[in-house]
């Protein structure tokens, strides 16, 4: 059986919300985290993520002027910081079919829709933690595998081309754009 | 090792590894949360820490319907401000984003039957075309229903008039969203889609 130590990560919540950003500092210090660190809109969070390095980044999504989604976006932007991997989760009152799939394509690790449950928000991070995903860098997309299972009954065309290549260690491409720009 | 050695090999736990397709790469980042994953035996059940988190968020609780009474005055002032100036993009994003904060946290503050009611308002807001046509007395209807659930005080979800109220208010909703729609039949679906994001 995995368990994590929350005592080792360090989280970042943003939300407009005083009152759900204090439920959700009550539940990760519930679970044993000592390092919450908090802001209050997008362009904050966006600072704070700099500044604190968080492990893991618990964001709201409809907040005033810079929202959840664009802030995803400027995160996993390439050479933009240093951590274009963090796991990042969205925590939302959205919960339609198009919202979710905005929230995926904008490269959000994990989508936990409010009300929020000690259990949910366990489970989320439990998975970014112990099953962390590969990531992607396609000409439109950068951000963690879409597929999260392989499924045997797909019958459409094959979008991703290409033979399977050798697993090298190397500087990944948008980090040696961002070195040499 | 030479410091130099555990150097190098400090920087080699760094990078990631890439494998390069055609049109894509898939990378593998160096897992930093590693660090936060414990093997532990299936017996050991001794911290269990979503049921500390409960308790935490329980102990928390006392403030919620002070907490609930803050959102539904904001709910208002944010109404009020949309009769007093008019329906601009300003008074719209203050009452979708004051709705929308009740949507997702009324059941949390215990108060369950008010979420489908806030749920209504933001569609409502969220998918009426032309913002000039929202209608202002249904806008206060949510709102003043928001409050009455609030006000007296429906906890659980056994308050059958409730319900009803706002299955109503959802059902005229959905009425005025699909005639303002009547021409988008793809924005129509994806309004009337079930969610699908899990909880």
């Amino acid at each position: 059986m995995v368990r994590i130590d929350f005592n080792r990560l360090r989280f970042l919540i943003i939300d407009d919300n005083a009152h759900m950003r204090r439920i959700l500092r009550t539940l990760l210090h519930g679970f044993g985290t000592r390092e919450v660190y908090e802001a209050e809109d997008g362009a904050a969070g966006l600072e704070g993520f700099t500044h604190y390095s968080p492990d893991i980044v618990i964001t709201d999504w409809a907040m005033p002027i810079f929202d959840g989604l664009e802030l995803t976006q400027m995160i996993r932007q390439p050479g933009a910081n240093t951590n274009p991997y963090v796991p990042i989760i969205m925590l939302t009152g959205h919960s339609e079919k198009k919202r979710v799939i905005s929230a995926r394509d904008a490269g959000v690790t994990e989508f936990l829709a409010k009300p929020i449950s000690a259990k949910g928000l366990y489970q989320r991070v439990l998975n970014v933690v112990a099953n962390p995903r590969p990531f992607i860098r396609t000409k439109s997309y950068f951000g963690p595998d879409r597929r999260r299972n392989a499924n045997p009954n797909y019958a459409g065309p094959e979008r991703r081309k290409g033979g399977k290549a050798d697993v090298i260690k190397q500087q990944p491409l948008l980090d040696k754009a961002k070195t040499t720009a | 090792m030479s410091e130099a050695d555990g150097t190098m090999s400090d920087k080699k736990a760094n990078l990631a590894a890439v494998s390069t397709f055609a049109d894509h790469e898939v990378i593998l980042p160096p897992n930093k949360l590693k660090k936060a994953v414990q093997k532990v035996l299936d017996t050991d059940v001794e911290f269990d820490p979503v049921a500390k988190a409960e308790a935490a968020l329980a102990e928390l609780s006392q403030d919620f319907s002070a907490w609930m009474g803050q959102e539904c005055d904001r709910l208002d002032a944010a109404r009020h401000a949309m009769r007093a100036g008019g329906i601009n993009q300003g008074t719209r994003d203050g009452l979708f984003l004051a709705a929308h904060d009740i949507k997702g946290q009324a059941s949390t503050f215990g108060f369950p039957l008010v979420a489908p009611v806030a749920d209504s308002l933001c569609r409502l807001i969220e998918h009426t075309p032309d913002m000039a046509r929202l209608p202002l007395a249904l806008v206060d209807q949510h709102v003043d229903a928001v409050r009455a659930i609030m006000t007296r005080n429906t906890r659980g979800d056994s308050d059958a008039n409730a319900a009803r109220l706002s299955q109503k208010l959802r059902q005229v909703t959905d009425e005025f969203l699909a005639y303002e729609n009547r021409d988008r039949p793809d924005h129509l679906e994806a309004i009337l889609s079930p969610a699908l994001a899990p909880g």
